[in-house]
C-alpha cells in the first residue's frame, strides 16, 4: 500500500484560489460544502448563506424521512387523491420519470418498498405484496397545478438518488445568480463546479477508502459517485451500496462503486444508480447526456468511458 | 461510441487520509459572528462550550460549541439556538479524518502545531474535495438533537 508524502500531494492540489471561502453544514443526511471565490468577503457570505439556505429547502422538501415534506405527503396521501407539491419537487419527480422511461426502469425513485424491506429506508411498507412492475413513469401521475397522483396503493417513492444533486445545482444556481465568481458544491461527494477555473478533485477508492483511484479536473461541471456510505467515525470500510434493482429487488453487489461526470449534478446523480445496475450497458444512456463514467466491479478492472480520461488527470 | 477502457491505477495511488484529510471551516469565533450577526457580545455560560449572544443586555440566543469523534475523524460543530429555543444554524467548524496508526505518527501530529483554534490550515493546499462514498452526517445530526435537549430551554 503506497502512501504518498503529503507535501508532494499538497503541490499538485489548489493552484486555483488563494482567497478561497469554505464552508460546511450538515444537510442531506451528509456534509454540504460550500467552497467559493473572486467576491468581496461580505457579498459572499451572504450568497453562501443563501446557497445553504436553498440546499436545506430542498433537504425539507424531498426527505423521505419527514412526513410532513412534499415526499412524505405525496407517500402518505397520494394514493387516496391528488398532492400539490413545491415546483421544485415537481420538477425533480419530472425528471426522475423521464429518467425512468429512458434507462427502462433502472432508475426509479419508486423502491422505496424494496429499500425498506432490506432496512434500508425506515418503516415498513405499507403493502405487504412486491410492488406491481411498471415502474415510476407507470406509477406516478404528474398532474397539470403540479399535482402528483399514485396509481398503486403500495408505491411509495424515495427521491434520494436524485435530490441532492438537485439541490446541489441549485446552490450553483444562487451563487452563480449572486455574481460569484467560481467554486465548487459539494453534498457528500455529489459534486459542481463553476466558473473559469478547474477544480481539482479526488475520487474515493470504494475498495480502500483512504486511497484515491483518481483525480479528476472539473470545470463548470459536476460529478457525482454512489457506492456505500462512509462514516469513519465509525470505521475505516465503507458499507454496501443501498442500491437495489428495481427489476429484481435485489441489493446491488455486482458493482461497488461507480462515479459519473454531467452537465448536471441531478443528471450525474442519478446515472450513478444506473451505472450501478448496468454497468457497460448504461453506455446509450450516458451519451444521451453527454455524460462520461467510471465503475469499479466487485471483481475485474475498472472500467471507464472512452473520454472519461479527457478530464483525469494520472495520479501518478 | 467505442467500448469501455479498462481502467489501470496509478502504481502509487493517492492517499486521501494520509497523513490526514483536514479542514478548518470556521474559528469559534467567527461562528458565533456568522449565526448573530447583530450580536454585541458573548457571554461564556460553560467554559469553551456554551455562549450567550447578547445584543444591547438582551439575551437573543444560545452559541454552543461540540465534537463529535471518532476511530477515524473528528467533527467539529456549533450550534446557534434562537431566544425560540429552535436551532437557528449549524455549522462544520472543523473536520479531520485520519486512520489509527497514522495518528500516532510524528508526521500527522507535526501538521497541527501551531495551528490553534486562531488559525486555519492552508486552503487550497492542505485540502482536497472528494468524492465517492457518501460521508454519513448522522453523528452530528444525533449531537445536535442532543444540544436542543440540554441548551433548547435555555436561550429565552
Amino acid at each position: 500500500m503506497a502512501i504518498a508524502p503529503a507535501r508532494a500531494l499538497s503541490a499538485k492540489v489548489g493552484s486555483g484560489f488563494p482567497q478561497d471561502m469554505r464552508r460546511a453544514r450538515p444537510l442531506l443526511g451528509t456534509f454540504v460544502e460550500i467552497c467559493v471565490s473572486g467576491s468581496a468577503r461580505s457579498d459572499v457570505d451572504d450568497a453562501v448563506d443563501a446557497a445553504f439556505a436553498d440546499v436545506a429547502r430542498v433537504h425539507r422538501l424531498m426527505s423521505f424521512h419527514e412526513a410532513d415534506s412534499d415526499v412524505g405527503r405525496v407517500n402518505r396521501d397520494g394514493y387516496d387523491a391528488a398532492v400539490a407539491v413545491d415546483p421544485w419537487t415537481f420538477q425533480v419527480l419530472e425528471a426522475a420519470i423521464d429518467l425512468n422511461r429512458r434507462s427502462e426502469g433502472l432508475f426509479d425513485v419508486g423502491v422505496a418498498p424494496a429499500l425498506q424491506r432490506l432496512g434500508l429506508l425506515p418503516g415498513v411498507p405499507d403493502d405487504p405484496r412486491e410492488p406491481i412492475g411498471g415502474g415510476a413513469h407507470d406509477a406516478i401521475e404528474l398532474l397539470p397545478g403540479r399535482r402528483v397522483r399514485l396509481r398503486h396503493r403500495g408505491v411509495r417513492i424515495d427521491l434520494g438518488g436524485i435530490a441532492k444533486g438537485f439541490a446541489v445545482d441549485r446552490a450553483v444556481e444562487v451563487l452563480n445568480d449572486r455574481g460569484v465568481a467560481g467554486g465548487i458544491v459539494n453534498a457528500g461527494g455529489d459534486l459542481a463546479a463553476f466558473g473559469s477555473l478547474p477544480h481539482v478533485v479526488d475520487i474515493r477508492d470504494p475498495r480502500d477508502p483512504r486511497h484515491a483511484l483518481c483525480r479528476l479536473r472539473l470545470r463548470n461541471a459536476a460529478l457525482a459517485s454512489s457506492g456505500g456510505r462512509f462514516d469513519p467515525l465509525a470505521s475505516a470500510a465503507v458499507g454496501p451500496a443501498a442500491i437495489v434493482d428495481p427489476r429484481s429487488h435485489a441489493r446491488v453487489c455486482a458493482i461497488i462503486g461507480a462515479s459519473v461526470v454531467a452537465p448536471s449534478c441531478m443528471l450525474a446523480d442519478a446515472l450513478t444508480k444506473v451505472v450501478m445496475l448496468a454497468g457497460e450497458h448504461a453506455t446509450p444512456l450516458l451519451q444521451h447526456w453527454q455524460a462520461e463514467a467510471l465503475f469499479v466491479p466487485a471483481s475485474g478492472d475498472v472500467r471507464v468511458t472512452p473520454h472519461w480520461q479527457d478530464s483525469v488527470d494520472l495520479a501518478a | 461510441m467505442t467500448g469501455w477502457l479498462r481502467w489501470t491505477a496509478p502504481a502509487a495511488a493517492i492517499a486521501i487520509a494520509s497523513p490526514a484529510h483536514a479542514v478548518q471551516y470556521l474559528s469559534i469565533a467567527q461562528a458565533q459572528k456568522l449565526a448573530f450577526p447583530s450580536a454585541t457580545g458573548f457571554a461564556e455560560m460553560q467554559a469553551g462550550r456554551a455562549w450567550k449572544a447578547q445584543s444591547g443586555g438582551q439575551t437573543i440566543g444560545l452559541f454552543v460549541f461540540d465534537r463529535v469523534i471518532g476511530k477515524h475523524l473528528y467533527i467539529d460543530y456549533s450550534v446557534a439556538i434562537g431566544s425560540d429555543g429552535r436551532v437557528r444554524r449549524v455549522d462544520i467548524l472543523q473536520y479531520r479524518e485520519s486512520y489509527g496508526d497514522e495518528v500516532k505518527g510524528a508526521s500527522w501530529l507535526a501538521q497541527f502545531v501551531g495551528k490553534g483554534s486562531g488559525s486555519s490550515l492552508q486552503v487550497g493546499s492542505d485540502i482536497r474535495n472528494i468524492s465517492g462514498a457518501t460521508l454519513s452526517s448522522h453523528h452530528v445530526t444525533e449531537g445536535v438533537k442532543r444540544i436542543l435537549a440540554a441548551y433548547g430551554n435555555r436561550a429565552r
